[in-house]
């Protein structure tokens, strides 16, 4: 574990030596369309002072649309009509600079939904496997935020190869992993420091103001169909509009809808971000849907980030804790006030 | 100047008596959010339901938006753009009168956050309103604004802010109604070529994430299927594509044109702040002008996309 900090006027150097000389793309947050994102970036633009990011990092490995395959339909070359896949190896690796913590952890659910035992999905994997990602710790955690309710820190290590806080304008940074050591020796702009006591004392002072566990412990004892059963789900499914944005936002949702789509030249096989919020998403080819009404759809979002997941994720809980879904959504539905009720 | 609390008051004395008297099961309003500046929608059944009523500037969403659904008797808390909205479905229709009683509120107009955070980038903890001023403050700091500078855009061409002559109550004094939107902003761009006018408009839908919450937002948009989300056929791909998202943007503003009451639901409801009432803007002016038409303002109109007359001018209808 080596420790550095990046002087102010040093900031630009240390942001143009991540890119390896142009061979990573480079990922920040930064401005767009009035939002501030974590999109590729100059690294001229980066922003030091945010709550958060509006959207969660995860298109950086799950875009929105990601094609998988494609054919061409030109009967004079040899394979016509043959998917081939898209988009493994067609890309340089990333790094990126300036995850907030809850959104490192966020990643880990889906790495571990994309990669397990049972399948490897190789779109998430050469993106995933290849990215270095160095963390930018909150001094200041928004009113919404409550990542140290779910197990998570604003200082929070987990996901991350190195992990920085903003220190004189410049930055103070930890690496964590073996292959952020190996990557960040020698980047210009870095200068060796003693960086340990400083990062304790404001961890603790970000903990401090923020909420203490939310608890689960009867969620994670009760039966699936026990808490499945609760009268409660009706109540907030009569306000709940469906709408899905809860889903769009947040860092560990990752359900897609494959969909070919071809014309005249050729065809082109795809997957899209999907909500289960969607009367879309369960319906049968036969008209029948399992989950007919928006109580089941609602339920279901709310089941997978605090029943499901933990039991497949050895009991790490499927919400990190970023808030986004609770200052997005529309209604007000608030998963801390659902999370309640669930644990009754 | 009206007192929020006696205004809160008077809406939750009038929602315990609907439930009492029986002319409603379910009175659909607004209570305090989980965090500073939101607002939840509430579905009262009880008198303890009731006491949670109240009327925000934080309001977000068209009450009306829940009464499609909704089997049986329901009273709403309704704004003017909520009742008015809640009259277009009993033309259109979608619910009948008898099931329907409108508690009128006089509204002065409802905030748009992000203008709000937009002036107080610094992390607002907590935040109070009356009917003119919003107060915020956050670590170590306080501050307020006039409520009249952070208006959500639809509200300050609200030509229906008391929600008179359709409310079968009414609480609060009458707010007087503003001019109404003169749409000299598509005026203007009426005289543009039409590579422009494109430009435009796939500009306003760039950041589009395709998640629906505008439309699921929209108390016009209650078809059982809505057009996107057919499968037999498909007519439109799901991906990020351009103008898949400008199609929807576009057919779906064609479906609300006349109908449109300038609530804003739509936009407040968009995670990405997409403006994408612009379209029904247009629609709405084209309307105006040609039927001289404004949906909801009473019981008996006839909307122009459901007219027919033997007579009409244009040939393609006949
Ligand atoms: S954002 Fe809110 S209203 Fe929309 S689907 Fe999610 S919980 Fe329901
Ligand atoms: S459920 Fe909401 S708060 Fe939790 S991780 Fe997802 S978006 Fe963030
Ligand atoms: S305009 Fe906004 S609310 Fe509507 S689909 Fe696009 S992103 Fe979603
Ligand atoms: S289109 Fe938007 S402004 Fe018009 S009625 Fe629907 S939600 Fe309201």
């Amino acid at each position: 574990m080596a420790e550095y900090i990046v002087k102010e006027n040093a900031l630009k150097d240390f942001f143009k030596a991540l890119t390896e000389g142009g061979k990573r793309r480079f990922l920040a947050p930064a401005e767009v369309s009035g939002k501030l994102q974590m999109i590729e970036t100059d690294p001229e633009k980066v922003s030091l002072d945010f709550g958060n990011t509006h959207q969660s990092p995860k298109s950086a490995f799950f875009p929105q649309t990601e094609k998988l395959m494609a054919f061409h339909k030109d009967t004079a070359k040899s394979d016509p009509f043959v998917y081939k896949p898209l988009g493994l190896d067609e890309t340089a690796p990333m790094v990126l600079f300036g995850l907030r913590p809850c959104d490192a952890r966020g990643l880990v659910v889906c790495d571990r939904v994309f990669q397990n035992n049972r399948f490897t999905d190789p779109y998430w994997k050469s993106k995933y496997e290849s990215a270095v990602k160095i963390g930018l710790a909150c001094h200041d955690p928004r009113p919404a935020c409550f990542c140290t309710a779910v197990g998570g820190s604003p200082f929070g290590e987990a996901g991350l190869d190195a992990i920085a806080f903003v220190r004189d304008g410049g930055l103070a940074l930890k690496t964590l992993s073996a292959e952020g050591g190996e990557f960040l020796k020698g980047l210009s702009g870095l200068e060796s420091a003693e960086i340990g006591a400083e990062l304790a004392e404001k961890k603790q002072a970000a903990e401090a103001g923020m909420p203490g566990p939310l608890d689960q412990s009867k969620v994670a004892g009760a039966a699936v169909m026990e808490i499945y059963n609760q009268p409660h789900w009706k109540d907030t499914a009569d306000r709940c509009l469906n709408c899905g944005t809860c889903t769009f936002v947040c860092p560990t949702c990752h359900c897609f809808d494959i969909q070919d789509e071809q014309n005249e030249k050729g065809g082109l096989r795809m997957r899209n971000w999907d909500t289960c919020m969607s009367w879309l998403y369960t319906v049968h080819g036969t008209g029948h849907n399992p989950r007919p009404t928006k109580t089941e759809r609602m339920r279901q979002r709310f089941m997978h980030k605090l029943k499901y997941i933990p039991m497949k994720q050895d009991g790490a809980c499927g919400c990190i804790g970023c808030g986004r879904c609770v200052t997005l959504c529309p209604v007000n539905i608030d998963i801390r006030e659902v999370a309640r009720q669930m644990n009754g | 100047m009206t007192s929020l609390p006696d205004l809160n008051q008077k809406i939750q004395s009038a929602a315990k008596r609907l439930l009492a008297e029986g002319k409603a099961e379910v009175v659909i309003g607004c209570r305090q959010g989980t965090t500073p500046m939101t607002v939840a929608p509430i579905f009262c059944r009880t008198e303890d339901d009731c006491n949670q009523l109240i009327w925000s500037n934080f309001a977000k969403i068209n009450l009306a938006t829940y009464l499609p659904k909704y089997p049986g008797k329901v009273a709403i808390i309704a704004k003017g753009c909520d009742a008015r909205s809640a009259v277009g479905q009993v033309v259109e229709k979608q619910i009948e009168r008898e099931n329907l009683y409108i508690v009128g509120v006089a509204c002065g107009g409802l905030v748009d956050v992000e203008q709000i955070q937009a002036r107080e980038p610094r992390p607002i903890r907590a935040a109070e309103e009356d009917w003119a001023t919003i107060k915020l403050s956050g670590d170590g700091w306080s501050s307020s604004l006039p409520k009249e500078d952070v208006l959500r855009r639809n509200c300050k061409t609200c030509v229906s802010r008391t929600p008179e002559g359709v409310a079968d109550e009414l609480i609060g004094e009458p707010t007087e109604a503003l001019p109404a939107d003169d749409y000299a902003d598509l005026k203007a761009l009426a005289g543009q070529s039409l590579e422009e006018k494109m430009a435009y408009f796939k500009g306003l839908v760039k950041n589009c994430l395709r998640c629906y919450a505008c439309r699921n937002a929209c108390p016009l948009c209650y078809c059982p299927v809505c057009f996107v989300d057919e499968t037999r056929p498909q007519w439109l791909g799901k991906s990020q594509d351009e103008m898949d998202t400008f199609t929807f943007h576009l057919l779906r503003a064609f479906h609300c044109s006349g109908r449109c009451t300038s609530c804003g639901g739509c936009e407040a409801a968009c995670p990405m702040d997409i403006k994408l009432r612009e379209f029904n803007r247009l629609l709405d002016e084209e309307v105006q002008k040609d039927w001289n038409y404004l949906p909801g303002l009473s019981w008996d109109q006839t909307p122009p996309l459901t007219t027919y007359r033997p007579d009409d001018e244009a040939d393609f209808i006949k």
